[in-house]
């Protein structure tokens, strides 16, 4: 579960979000929509952990944003994964080794690792890229990448950022099909995006962000 | 633990491959950098042991009264003994001296004079310490007072002269020996630096799958103690190979003892571990 309570956020003298309250319980599917420098990407990152609040509090499973110690945040990191508009993989691995590290840097043991990979890359359809480079994918195929890599330490929620950001539609369909199949598994899915249009098909629950704070 | 020790081994050595030219390009700078310090630690060391070799060939020779009875003889002895700086000493007495002389010179005193004309002598071995010329001015000063002493004969000229340029030799020695190490210190470091921080962005990725900082900097420790130890075990092999192409040519003109044979590789080891943790801290505090 994620609570932010009257969560905000200054970077010097610039509020980025202010006055966020917001719920996600586990299989939410919860999509923050609004346009560039809303602060979508901000809120995720918060939430993940990678920033602090300047102000209110957010819990992430046990943790507590204003407790946490340093040590502890990787642990948080593995509950709670995410996917970024650039997908930011490991361009010198294969597919195989880009979700591989995820579980040898949780302490996985090795017998368990092939298992486990080859089910989550059947999950996103990717079997037979297994041993591609990452550069030899395609958008689509990079970013299921790494939402296999996101999902391979089954984490309570995905957080993705922009997921169809740098997709062509076909692609962006593709991405959107497999995060709502994931979703009716059980995780939650949080995700930010400015084209409102893509998810008003979808059953999700949409927060509408602007200038930092929510509108809706 | 095991299992991240083992993985951080397989990816430190996946790193040569995943990036083979920064890494062709780190050990090659490493090797080159760690050759020149070996060839110039070899110099200073050979220049060591020259200087010392000299020194050890001078020694102080004491040459006794030419009346002094045995038990006389004993007595100056015992007190030669105490001065402060000689370790061991030699009698050569009037029949080896005579002995010595007719080797040397052919000639025999004996038939000439009627006698022999050869005082007994005392060979003095002196500590190393007191092989400089002020502290051996002041043995051969203390010798002299001694009853029983007819001349003390050493070579404190050329000690001065030998001090003099030694010390010369030596401090301009040390000066380059210091610049090369500092020089070496920086490009190793900061070449293996460099390596991890054209990795940064997998580094970033790393910790954003939830990698612990202990996990995501072994590898990189492990990478550059591997590139510091190739680059160092080449320099080690040049070094070594440098000397015996010198022996085989001009043969006992260069020691190398296999201490300083393996100090290019210890600190290829060592400043590739620096060099990777000063990279990694630059975006990855511990």
């Amino acid at each position: 579960m994620i609570q932010m309570v009257n969560v905000g956020y200054r970077l010097g003298k610039n509020t980025i979000i202010s006055g966020v309250n917001l719920r996600v319980n586990a299989g939410d599917f919860v999509c923050v929509v609004g346009p560039s420098g809303a602060g979508k990407s901000t809120l995720l990152r918060l939430i993940h952990m990678q920033i602090f609040p300047t102000q209110g509090s957010i819990r992430v499973a046990d943790y507590d944003a204003h407790r946490i110690h340093p040590r502890e945040i990787p642990y948080v990191r593995r509950k709670v994964g995410i996917v970024f508009q650039d997908f930011k993989l490991l361009e010198d691995r294969d597919v195989y080794d880009n979700v591989a590290f995820a579980l040898y840097a949780s302490g996985v043991k090795r017998r368990h690792i092939k298992k486990r990979i080859l089910k989550i890359l059947a999950e996103v359809g990717l079997s037979h890229r297994r041993y591609a480079m990452t550069l030899e994918l395609s958008g689509g195929e990079q970013q299921r990448v790494a939402i296999a890599r996101a999902l391979v330490n089954e984490p309570f929620v995905l957080l993705a950022d922009e997921p169809t950001g740098n997709l062509d539609a076909e692609s962006t369909r593709d991405v959107l099909g497999l995060l709502k199949r994931i979703n009716t598994k059980g995780t939650a899915i949080l995700m930010a995006t400015h084209k409102e249009d893509l998810v008003r098909e979808l059953p999700v629950h949409i927060i509408r962000l602007r200038h930092g704070k929510v509108i809706e | 633990m095991s299992r991240h020790i083992m993985y951080s081994v397989r990816e430190g050595m996946l790193g040569f491959r995943r990036a083979p030219m920064a890494t062709t390009v780190s050990v090659t700078i490493v090797s080159i950098t760690l050759t020149l310090f070996g060839l110039f630690a070899l110099l200073t060391y050979n220049i060591q042991q020259l200087v010392n070799m000299v020194r050890s060939r001078m020694t102080v020779e004491i040459f006794i009264d030419y009346d002094l009875t045995d038990n006389e003889r004993m007595r100056l002895e015992d007190r030669i003994r105490q001065v402060k700086g000689v370790t061991g000493l030699f009698f050569i007495s009037k029949e080896e001296a005579l002995r010595r002389f007719r080797e040397d010179f052919g000639d025999d005193p004996l038939e000439l004079l009627g006698e022999n004309p050869l005082p007994a002598s005392f060979q003095i071995q002196l500590d190393p310490a007191f092989r400089v010329s002020g502290r051996f001015q002041s043995v051969m000063d203390q010798l002299s007072a001694l009853d029983g002493v007819d001349e003390v004969v050493g070579h404190n000229k050329l000690f001065q002269v030998v001090d003099q340029y030694s010390y010369a030799v030596m401090l301009i020695d040390s000066v380059i020996f210091i610049l090369v190490l500092i020089s070496t210190v920086f490009l190793v470091a900061n070449s293996l630096r460099l390596t991890i921080i054209a990795q940064k962005r997998t580094v970033q990725i790393m910790e954003l799958v939830g990698a612990t900082r202990a996990f995501i900097r072994r590898p990189y420790l492990i990478q550059g103690l591997l590139q510091g130890g190739i680059g160092g075990a080449i320099a080690s092999l040049v070094v070594w190979g440098a000397v015996q192409f010198v022996s085989l040519r001009i043969p006992n003109l260069l020691t190398a003892p296999l201490l300083l044979l393996v100090v290019p590789l210890v600190m290829g080891l060592l400043l590739g571990l620096i060099g990777s943790e000063i990279g990694l801290k630059r975006f990855l505090p511990v």
